[in-house]
């Protein structure tokens, strides 16, 4: 969790100190359709899965904790 | 990867070739003056099956796979000089039939995709705004659901094909507190209660395509109006440009082998100096770089076609084929100008207007620094 939010606050948001994971990152602009395509490929290199297109939802985006949940349940075999 | 064509494939764009040399030209650069669609020409090329080739036959379309699709679009290029008219046919191809087919329900599909691959009806792709081009997440167009009907209200602009249209692909917010993936398809009929075309827009090149805004003032659609999933917009709109900046380009691509072909012509017919301009390299080099620019450009392309064909995710590949092929197309026509001195810059040579036409494929479906930007992206940069 603490490498995701780091680079999604050093990507997205480098003026902020933190973001909080129940944050919502696609309503407040955060992540927007071209950021998405940044964070789906650092998720992938990083935790060595391949997302979907019906991966790119916002039940798997719109927070933090939701994109953890999203990338532990791509990695389970 | 097989790049391979077949007789089949090679014949088929023969007869492309023939067909839009023989049908498709025609009072071309009177037409470009007035800014005039050639319905036609819309009509011929839908008679000779272009805008069906890759859609399935039980909707009007010939079945055919991406790789003769691309070919036999690069053979339109090649035998059209009216890029306009190519220009609104793969609008309408890649940016309405292919989400509907790709999204759409089977009653949406029944109804407009044989209309639509037959020419009988024209159809528009409405997703720019005043305030949002490359920024989907900024759209102001908002959908609401009331009872059995969907409430649009807002305006798209740039639309392609849009004084001419019969249907037309639009997309709406529908849930703000989900940016970008709140974004939702529609599928919206001319003469829909609340909507309505505004007065054409002119611009530099592609003057026979015609375009204008789409304005919704409390717009009345049905439920059953909505292309997709709720909040699927994105991945219709994304799937549209993938298409769209492949195919599209394919008929530069013909552009390109015809305009080289006419600048070797010229630099071997045209003397200075007692002998032909090809002679002097300054001449030459040009010739030489437009070349490789266009052998480049349909390697990148037909990549990107076998891509497509094997399935596989093209993000990456389509905007780098979309960002070479337009930049080498721009660059070559101003070459292409260049080796014609004063002829080339007269309307009569048709290479200005060559030009015109190609600066506009930098910055539809999606600009040169956006294509950039999703390359750095896929590159983790």
């Amino acid at each position: 969790m603490t490498e995701i939010h780091d680079y999604v606050r050093m990507e997205f948001a480098p003026e902020r100190a933190s973001v909080a994971p129940d944050e919502n990152l696609l309503a407040q602009g955060i992540v927007d359709s071209l950021g998405i395509l940044k964070l789906v490929t650092f998720l992938e290199q990083r935790f060595g899965f391949e997302a979907a297109d019906d991966d790119l939802v916002p039940e798997n985006f719109s927070t933090l904790e939701m994109i953890r949940d999203f990338v532990e349940r791509k990695r389970k075999p | 990867m097989d790049l391979s064509f077949t007789p089949e494939q090679l014949a088929l764009r023969g007869e492309v070739v023939k067909f839009a040399r023989k049908e498709l030209n025609a009072g071309l650069v009177e037409r470009d003056h007035q800014q005039a669609f050639s319905r036609e020409g819309w009509d011929k090329c839908a008679a000779m099956g272009i805008h069906g080739l890759p859609f399935p036959r039980e909707h009007g379309g010939s079945g055919a796979d991406v790789l003769t699709t691309m070919l036999a679009m690069e053979g339109l290029g090649y035998g059209c000089r009216d890029s306009g008219l190519i220009f609104a046919i793969n609008a309408q191809m890649w940016a309405v039939q292919m989400p509907i087919l790709n999204f759409g329900t089977e009653e949406q599909k029944r109804r407009y995709l044989p209309r639509l691959c037959g020419g009988e009806w024209i159809g528009a792709h409405g997703m720019t705004e005043p305030g949002s081009g490359s920024d989907s997440s900024a759209l102001a167009t908002t959908a609401v659901r009331r009872g059995h009907r969907w409430i649009l209200n807002g305006t798209k602009t740039f639309v392609t094909n849009a004084p001419i249209a019969d249907v037309f692909v639009v997309f709406a917010t529908t849930d703000r507190a989900r940016g970008f993936m709140g974004v939702t398809g529609f599928v919206v009929e001319k003469g829909a209660p609340g909507f309505h075309v505004g007065k054409p827009i002119e611009k530099m090149g592609l003057k026979t395509s015609p375009m204008a805004e789409l304005v919704f003032e409390d717009c009345e659609l049905p439920l059953d109006a909505l292309l997709g999933e709720e909040g699927g917009g994105t991945r219709v709109f994304s799937s549209s440009m993938e298409w769209e900046r492949g195919c599209l380009l394919a008929s530069s691509l013909g552009a390109m082998e015809r305009q080289l072909e006419t600048c070797v012509d010229y630099a071997t017919n045209r003397r200075q100096f007692n002998r032909p301009i090809g002679k002097f390299q300054s001449v030459a080099n040009k010739i030489v770089d437009m070349k490789v620019r266009l052998e480049t450009s349909r390697l990148l392309l037909y990549k990107l076609a076998w891509l497509k064909s094997a399935g596989g995710e093209a993000v990456i590949d389509a905007a780098i084929a979309k960002l070479h092929l337009s930049e080498s197309w721009v660059q070559s026509c101003l070459d292409a100008i260049q080796i014609h001195g004063g002829y080339g810059y007269t309307t009569e040579f048709e290479l200005e207007r060559d030009l015109r036409d190609a600066i506009a494929g930098r910055i539809y479906s999606g600009t040169s620094e956006i294509q950039r930007n999703i390359i750095a992206a896929q590159l983790g940069l």
